[in-house]
């Protein structure tokens, strides 16, 4: 158990003022600007500085990757793709054929090739084993034909890692076979899905798409365990153990819930009521403001799948209790006259909501507490193993 | 508040020294304390037996000052013990008795050496007051019920109070040695006075908070597993309990929250023992998050449970009534809110 504060030594402070230097350079307030109208959590002349960095896979030690992942995070670096892009690549360099390989390493490294998750379909995305596009073999070649939504990221992006089923008949974990389809094949459509959060994503529809054999990863059929490490991954982080990690792969935004938090203490301690007094000077708002800041903490020290569920709901919790207390001022967007401190108790209450959906709903995440953590017994379903339900199209 | 842009290392593991206290102490609750001792030792909720056997393995001497006889222990160890004694629901003061001792030896007064060694060697008992002492006002003192001496903040002084023998039971929901004491009689010594009292006070009850809270964290994680267990088993139509969302959800938000109270719990027992000035409010959190933590998992342990869990054969009513009287020893565990929010208020720019 240790929470001592790392001491930088010259080389680490050195690191500190370079990550400074570049946030300063490459996350400036047009690049949150722009985030905040396009919701898309890229920007291309950051991410290609973060490739000149040799950050996009940086190959750091632990003391400075913290200082850098805390570093831009706290900057509201838009980083979303450059996130799917590294989950994706540890899938490539295992499972790619190694000319394909080859090709892609040096220019993922560079910042001029970028993957999504084309996970999601609109029938549910929380059966990911159930996906139903079509992957039909013709000669070299595979014919795709289906639909995804949220593929976030797609129109920043040349790959996305799709699941496909290549085998209807079979029971559905062994059918499915991932590919990292080029999005410039003729037949792939992107359209925008936009969220209440601000977020951009994406439908994806694909229509007769030709992929080449080449673009396979992992065995015809064998695409659960290939999909499986970056879900994994996606789900419960990358396991560090070292002491400088985070708990739980919703810590960034437990941090952007102590940022609301401070916002709406000065709010407390600045505001007037009628009476002339400070909200801050009665203890109801203490005492709220102090159930806020616990959560947070609480959040931040809760390991792995619990701590995702607790992170979400935490901030769904706090977000609107923060907007209660402000009232309607902090419902008012950034740039909007009179909002408070850009606007982000509007954008935290709104961001909030989507933080229990993707990367696995705090559903599916009880669920797997009850069945690893607790040990309970699984859940007898129709279509735990076998492709069943009220579907469109089967 | 610690800053986002602090780095900080961020570190629950347990050493493999601490894992070896830990691992000591859940073998001597598991062996020497089942259920069946909780509910012998009821309803005065003391064990005279074990209270002796668990001394003698240094569970409060350990993490004493040298000079006073500590083998160098830290709260944190203190904690994983408290953490088992609570999941053991152990029949013994243990919480008071290990701050009291630590508080008689940074207060030392003539004669106090007898009270410190009757809590290290579990032959006799000095506990703590929580609230302050109001002339004329006896309070509630857990393990008063079991004690010949007791400490507590009167006015400006940090005072001893003894009695030839233990006042009687206040029997409670919770099976606690409760025992009303009047403190502000005229047979007290004066240990320390002022600011040295003051701060010398409000760090042992810190102690008693951070420690009780370790102990709620370790009954809410027992009571959760005996409810996770009973789902096993018990079927309905065909199907086990456990794996309906309806009993498993409410189970899984248990262990969200117990995951959570432990972890907040031993940090503030880290920053208590390293960097006490850095994070007070990591007491006041760790507690009210424990508190709520050991509330929550007893009802839903029971509920899981049906009407056998609502029956005094079934152990889980034995935690259940402990979370509740634990928790609420020091006064409403939602005033720690407040101690949190004037923190914020004061740091936060
Ligand atoms: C902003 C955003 C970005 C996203 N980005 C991506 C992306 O890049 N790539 C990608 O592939 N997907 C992405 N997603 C999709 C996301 O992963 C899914 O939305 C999510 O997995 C839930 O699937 P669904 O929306 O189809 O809801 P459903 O699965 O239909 O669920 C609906 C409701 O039912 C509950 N539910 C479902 N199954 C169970 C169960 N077994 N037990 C209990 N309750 C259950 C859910 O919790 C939910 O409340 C994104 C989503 C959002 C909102």
């Amino acid at each position: 158990m240790d929470f001592s504060a790392v001491v930088l030594d010259d080389e680490l402070e050195a690191f500190a003022a370079e990550v400074r230097e570049f946030v300063a350079a490459h996350v400036t307030d047009e690049v949150r600007a722009e985030e905040r109208r396009t919701g898309s959590g890229f920007n291309l002349a950051l991410h290609k500085a973060m490739g000149a960095k040799g950050w996009i896979v940086p190959r750091l030690d632990r003391a400075r990757l913290r200082i850098l992942e805390l570093a831009l995070e706290a900057a509201d670096a838009p980083l979303i793709t450059l996130s799917t892009t590294r989950l994706v690549l540890s899938a490539v360099e295992r499972y790619a054929a190694a000319d394909l390989r080859a090709e892609l390493l040096p220019k993922v490294l560079a910042g001029d090739v970028r993957f999504c998750l084309g996970y999601t379909e609109p029938d549910g995305g929380s059966d990911i084993a159930a996906a139903k596009t079509r992957a039909v073999r013709d000669g070299d070649e595979w014919v795709v034909n289906g639909q995804k939504v949220f593929t976030t990221g797609a129109q920043n992006c040349q790959y996305t890692f799709l699941i496909t089923r290549t085998d209807p008949s079979v029971p559905k974990h062994k059918g499915l076979t991932m590919f990292l389809l080029p999005l410039e094949t003729p037949g792939v459509e992107i359209g925008p899905i936009h969220t209440v959060g601000g977020e951009r994503t994406n439908v994806v529809y694909y229509g007769d798409v030709r992929v080449p054999d080449r673009y396979r990863l992992g065995p015809v059929n064998g695409g659960w365990a290939v999909l499986r490490g970056p879900l994994d991954e996606e789900h419960f982080g990358a396991g560090h153990t070292d002491g400088l990690a985070d708990l739980n792969i919703g810590s960034s935004w437990a941090r952007l819930q102590r940022r609301g938090l401070a916002a709406a203490v000065r709010w407390a301690r600045t505001a007037r009521r009628p009476d002339g007094s400070h909200p801050i000077d009665d203890p109801t708002v203490r005492v709220r403001l102090g159930r806020i800041a616990l959560d947070v903490e609480a959040a931040l020290g809760t390991p792995g799948p619990m701590g995702r569920v607790r992170v979400s709901e935490t901030l769904i919790r706090g977000s609107a209790d923060l907007v209660d207390l402000v009232g309607p001022e902090a419902l008012l967007p950034q740039g909007t006259e009179g909002c408070w401190e850009d606007g982000i108790l509007d954008y935290a209450h709104r961001f909030a909501q989507g933080t229990a959906i993707y990367g696995g709903t705090t559903e599916v995440f009880r669920n797997i507490i009850a069945q690893h953590v607790l040990g309970l017994p699984r859940p007898v379903l129709p279509g735990s193993k076998a492709l069943v339900g009220a579907g469109t199209a089967r | 508040m610690e800053q986002s842009f602090e780095l900080r290392r961020n570190d629950y593991s347990l050493s493999d020294d601490q894992e070896a206290v830990r691992q000591a102490f859940a073998e001597f609750f598991g062996q020497e304390c089942p259920t069946t001792r909780v509910r012998a030792a009821e309803p005065l909720g003391h064990d005279e037996a074990l209270w002796h056997q668990l001394a003698k393995l240094g569970a409060v001497s350990m993490a004493l000052p040298e000079p006073a006889g500590g083998d160098g222990a830290t709260l944190v160890d203190l904690l994983l013990v408290a953490e088992e004694y609570g999941r053991a629901l152990a029949p013994v003061p243990l919480v008071e008795a290990a701050v009291t001792a630590r508080l008689l030896a940074t207060c030392p007064g003539p004669g106090t050496g007898r009270w410190l060694a009757g809590n290290a060697e579990g032959t006799e008992l000095t506990t703590l007051a929580l609230h302050p002492v109001r002339p004329g006002a006896p309070q509630l003192v857990p393990g008063g019920a079991v004690a010949r001496a007791v400490v507590g903040l009167a006015g400006d002084d940090l005072v001893l109070v003894t009695a030839a023998e233990p006042p009687r039971l206040a029997p409670n929901q919770g099976t606690a040695p409760l025992a009303w004491w009047d403190l502000s009689g005229p047979s007290r010594q004066v240990l320390a006075t002022g600011d040295a009292a003051r701060g010398a006070y409000r760090r042992a009850l810190a102690e008693w908070k951070v420690l009780t809270a370790g102990a709620l964290a370790g009954l809410a994680d027992a009571v959760k597993r005996l409810g996770a267990e009973f789902t096993k088993t018990r079927y309905t139509m065909g199907v086990p309990i456990g794996s309906l969302q309806g009993v498993a959800h409410p189970l899984a938000d248990v262990e969200i929250a117990v995951a959570g109270a432990r972890n907040l719990t031993r940090k503030a027992a880290w920053f208590l023992e390293h960097e006490p000035d850095a994070r007070p409010e990591l007491v006041p959190m760790a507690f009210a998050e424990a508190a709520r933590a050991a509330t929550t998992a007893a009802a839903v342990g029971l509920h899981v449970q049906g009407g056998f869990g609502f029956t005094l054969e079934s152990d889980v009513t034995l935690h259940f009534r402990r979370a509740k009287g634990w928790s609420v020893l020091a006064g409403d565990p939602r005033a720690e809110l407040l101690a949190i929010g004037d923190r914020l208020a004061a740091t936060v720019h």
